[in-house]
C-alpha cells in the first residue's frame, strides 16, 4: 500500500439520521492508483496497521468533509 | 493382538502419521487461484499482484518485474507463477530485497508443536524452473519469535522438485492466533543487508545478513525468468506427494483473506440495498466463508463506475466506503452521489465500467 491520503469515514446513526463523531473507516488513496481503500479500525487489519505506520512517520489522517 | 486391535492400531497410524489428513498446510500452492490478476507488469514494490495466497517482497533495487500465473503443465500441475526480469539492476545496494512469501496463521501451524521439547521437522517441497541455473533461498521466518532458517536451492531450466526439511526447534512456541506466525519465502535477490553473512540451515534468533547468504541475484538480467507451484508445507521429515485440492476448495481457503466481488466488469449485479434517505445508499454483503479479520474495502473508483438501479431509475455511483465491516459480513454505503434516490426505496447494484472491480481483503 503506497498511501497518498487518509480520511475519516464517520458513523452514520440510523436512529438519529445522521452522521455522529464515531469513526468507522478510514479512506484512503494511493499514488498513482484509483483504486480506493476503505480501512476497519480493526487492528488486526494489516492496512490500519500500515495506517498507524504512516502515522508514526508523522502523517496526518484527515477529518471526514 | 486382535483383529479389532489391529485395526485400531493401523488407525492410529493413519491418523498420527504423514499419511492421514490434510498435509499440505499452504493454500493455493499449485498456483491456481488468481483473483487479482493473471498478469502484473512493471512490479516495484511489495503486494499482491496475481496468485493468490503469494506475495512478492520487493524494496530498494531499480529492478522491474513481471508476475504471471501461466499454464505449465507438468508432473499434474496446471499452473505456476512466473516471474520474469524486465529492467535488471546489478549495482546491488545493501539494502535492496526481492523474492516471494507466504504468510500463514499461527493457529493453523500449531501442528508443529514449536518450542516444545517434542517439536516436529518441517519438510518444504516445491518444483522450480528458469532460464538459467541459479541457487536460491528458502526459508522459514518465525514471525512470533523473531528465529529464522534458511536452505539453499538450484534451479534448472527443466521442473524439478526441491525439497528441504528443517529440524525441529524447541525455542519460541507460534502464537495460537489469526496473526501471521510462520511466513515461507523464496529468496531471489538481496543485497548485503541480507546475503553477508552466514547461512542457517537451523533455526536460529534472526540475524538479517544470515537470511539469503549465497544466493544468484535473479535481477542481474532481463533474461532472467523464474518459475514457482506444486509448493507444500508439511509435518514431519519426508516430503508427501503435492497434496491436490479442488479448485473449489482452493477458492474458498484464499477467500478467507481476499475475496474478489466483481474484478474490471461491466454490467455486473454485486449487491442490492436500499436508500435510508435522500442521501444515504447502503447494500450489504455476506462473505463467503469468514474472514481472517474485519476486510478492507479494496474498490475502483471513477464516475459512475457504479449504477444503483431504483424506482424505475438509476442513479450513477462513483464510489462506496465501509460502514460496517466484520469477518463474516460487510455494509457498504455511499454518502455522496445518493442525493437523487428516494427515501425507503430498494436498490441494485451494479456495475457500471470496463473498470469497475470491487474486493474485500483481510490478507496477512
Amino acid at each position: 500500500m503506497n498511501i497518498k491520503t487518509v480520511k475519516k469515514n464517520l458513523f452514520f446513526d440510523t436512529k438519529l439520521g445522521d452522521f455522529t463523531d464515531e469513526v468507522v473507516s478510514y479512506q484512503v488513496t494511493q499514488e498513482g492508483s484509483n483504486i480506493v481503500l476503505s480501512v476497519p479500525l480493526n487492528p488486526d487489519n494489516t492496512d490500519y496497521q500500515a495506517i498507524q505506520e504512516w502515522v508514526a512517520e508523522g502523517n496526518k489522517i484527515e477529518d471526514a468533509d | 493382538m486382535t483383529k479389532a486391535a489391529e485395526l485400531a492400531k493401523m488407525g492410529e497410524v493413519l491418523t498420527n502419521s504423514q499419511i492421514g489428513g490434510r498435509r499440505n498446510i499452504l493454500i493455493n500452492g499449485a498456483m491456481n487461484v488468481a483473483q487479482r490478476a493473471t498478469s502484473s507488469t512493471g512490479i516495484s514494490t511489495s503486494g499482491y499482484y496475481t496468485v493468490d495466497r503469494f506475495q512478492l517482497f520487493m524494496g530498494n533495487t531499480d529492478g522491474r518485474v513481471t508476475a504471471s500465473q501461466v499454464a505449465d503443465v507438468h508432473d499434474g500441475f496446471a499452473n505456476a507463477l512466473k516471474l520474469e526480469c524486465t529492467t535488471a539492476d546489478t549495482s546491488i545496494a545493501s539494502s535492496e530485497f526481492f523474492g516471494v512469501q507466504t504468510k500463514i496463521e499461527g493457529q493453523d501451524v500449531q501442528q508443529f508443536k514449536k518450542g516444545s521439547s517434542d517439536a516436529e521437522s518441517i519438510t518444504v517441497s516445491f518444483y522450480v524452473k528458469g532460464n538459467a541455473s541459479a541457487t536460491f533461498a528458502v526459508e522459514l521466518f518465525d514471525n512470533d519469535n523473531s528465529r529464522q532458517a534458511s536452505q539453499l536451492f538450484s534451479v534448472t531450466t527443466s521442473w524439478t522438485r526441491v525439497t528441504k526439511t528443517f529440524t525441529p526447534d524447541t525455542t519460541g512456541a507460534f502464537d495460537d492466533n489469526n496473526e501471521s506466525s510462520l511466513v515461507l519465502a523464496f529468496w531471489l535477490h538481496g543485497g548485503s543487508n541480507f546475503t553477508s553473512g552466514t547461512l542457517s540451515s537451523t533455526f536460529v534468533s534472526s540475524n538479517n545478513v544470515n537470511r539469503a547468504a549465497g544466493i544468484s541475484s535473479f535481477l542481474d538480467s532481463t533474461d532472467r525468468t523464474f518459475f514457482i507451484t506444486g509448493i507444500q508445507l508439511e509435518v514431519g521429515s519426508v516430503a508427501t506427494p503435492f497434496e491436490h485440492r479442488s479448485f473449489g476448495e482452493e477458492l474458498l481457503l484464499c477467500q478467507r483473506y481476499y475475496y474478489s466481488i466483481v474484478f474490471q466488469t461491466n454490467n455486473k449485479y454485486v449487491g442490492h440495498g436500499s436508500y435510508y434517505n435522500t442521501s444515504q445508499l447502503f447494500w450489504f454483503k455476506d462473505l463467503p466463508t469468514t474472514m481472517r479479520t474485519a476486510p478492507t474495502l479494496e474498490i475502483a473508483a471513477g464516475t459512475n463506475y457504479y449504477t444503483a438501479y431504483r424506482t424505475s431509475n438509476a442513479d450513477g455511483v462513483n464510489t462506496f466506503n465501509i460502514s460496517t465491516a466484520t469477518p463474516d459480513g460487510v455494509m457498504f454505503q455511499n454518502t455522496t452521489e445518493a442525493s437523487v434516490g428516494s427515501e425507503g426505496a430498494g436498490a441494485i447494484i451494479y456495475t457500471a465500467n470496463d473498470a469497475a472491480s470491487i474486493a474485500l481483503k483481510a490478507e496477512l
